[in-house]
């Protein structure tokens, strides 16, 4: 028998791995690259998923308005006052993250990694998100957007680090119009000094100025009839970390052109070399509580 | 494989006065709970009881049954400790005209 070429070895061990994927029932909705970094599926805990809390020196009276009111993820099964537990998808479990009730409150969960090689990044999840059931109405406007972003830095020994902020947000609504479409943006704030040992500095990078619409980005979900349904959609984010340009992005049945799309760049940070951080957000645009609810999550690479 | 445990921060430098309440937590999967409840700063006025409350869905609220002090001092520490709660979980407090603390709030939940 001829023994095969290292093209054919390559293309069977890539066959075998996908065969070896959709095999298994916790991995089969995802399409990770060929290494797995996490996966989350709530049944397990929090996974790493915590407060994003901001920065500070000397008191917490310096930490910027826009993170002083993040507070603590949950784990929930997604119980409704009119039909009990949703439930995720494989488990009784689902990440959420919940705002304040107070218009354009928002709230911000982080899992935090570095890398170990400069390649491609794929972010999988599956999510929904709804308003607090608190009225008997529809209420499709009340949620402003859910959204995620990446926090990246280049390695110290790197000649072109930056410190890179890919944002998206799905936005559902702004003052009560219905407008479902993706956004991205490529502005912080004012980097701010904070205390008086020139250590620390903060940025409000969620601020709600500077969201660019993505090209075709319309988009619209399954929100479903009343507030206590909900379904769960896929989204995937490609990101080159060599590049530190995004390369795919897909949102159940779409693909979208991310061309155009441009991270936040800023000047790299003394601390923060070879940083992998993650980032889920939701935002209310009304008095009343925003929940993102995340089923689970696959973080994965080429490396 | 160890049971789950979390702390969750549920309220950080706020500054509470009058109808003050911690924001919805679940924590269905915990057999356990201990609020503790820290002064950040020098509280004023008198310090009032505080209580946790349950609820069947996170938006109508009764009471568990526990009470404490809140803190009368800045960095003091006080604490509930519940069982059999449900789902959801806050801590309430109410205070007089002219009082208010700040605080730091923390749940540590176990499965």
């Amino acid at each position: 028998m001829a023994s095969s070429t290292p093209s054919q070895m390559a293309d069977m061990t890539e066959s075998l791995r996908i065969a070896l994927l959709r095999a298994d029932p916790a991995l089969s909705r995802f399409d990770p690259l060929p290494r797995i970094l996490s996966f989350d599926d709530f049944s397990r805990g929090h996974c790493g998923w915590s407060q994003l809390v901001g920065n500070y020196e000397d008191t917490l009276d310096a930490m910027l308005p826009g993170y002083a009111q993040h507070s603590s993820a949950m784990i929930s099964t997604l119980g409704h006052w009119d039909a009990g537990s949703h439930g995720g998808m494989d488990s009784s479990y689902a990440l959420k993250i919940a705002t304040r009730p107070k218009p354009g409150a928002q709230n911000v969960a982080i899992k935090r990694h570095t890398f170990r090689k400069r390649g491609p990044i794929r972010f999988e999840i599956y999510f929904t998100f709804k308003p607090e059931a608190s009225e008997l109405k529809l209420s499709e406007t009340d949620v402003r957007s859910v959204g995620f972003l990446f926090d990246l830095q280049g390695g110290d020994r790197d000649s072109d680090s930056e410190r890179v902020m890919p944002h998206l947000r799905f936005l559902n609504a702004e003052n009560g119009k219905f407008l479902q479409k993706w956004q991205y943006k490529r502005e912080t704030t004012e980097i701010k000094p904070l205390g008086t040992d020139d250590k620390t500095v903060s940025h409000y990078h969620l601020a709600p100025e500077g969201w660019l619409d993505l090209p075709d980005g319309e988009q619209k979900l399954c929100y479903n009839e009343i507030p206590t349904k909900v379904n769960w959609s896929y989204l995937r984010f490609d990101f080159d970390l060599e590049k530190m340009q995004a390369t795919g992005m897909q949102c159940n049945d779409r693909t979208f052109d991310v061309s155009g799309f441009e991270p936040i760049r800023i000047p790299a940070m003394k601390n923060l070399w070879c940083m992998l951080n993650f980032c889920l957000f939701a935002e209310t645009d009304v008095a009343k509580r925003a929940f993102l609810y995340v089923d689970s999550i696959c973080i994965s690479g080429d490396f | 494989m160890l049971p789950e445990n979390i702390t969750a921060i549920i309220a950080r430098n706020e500054r509470w006065s009058g109808d003050a309440a911690s924001e919805p937590y679940e924590a269905g999967w915990a057999r356990e709970a201990v609020f503790f409840i820290r002064a950040l700063k020098q509280p004023i006025g008198a310090s009032p009881r505080g209580w946790v409350e349950i609820s069947p869905d996170g938006m109508h609220w009764m009471r568990e049954g526990t009470e404490f002090d809140m803190p009368a001092e800045v960095d003091g520490l006080t604490s509930a400790r519940v069982q059999h709660f449900g789902n959801w979980l806050r801590v309430v407090t109410q205070f007089a005209q002219g009082a208010e603390c700040t605080v730091l709030i923390t749940l540590h939940l176990k499965a």
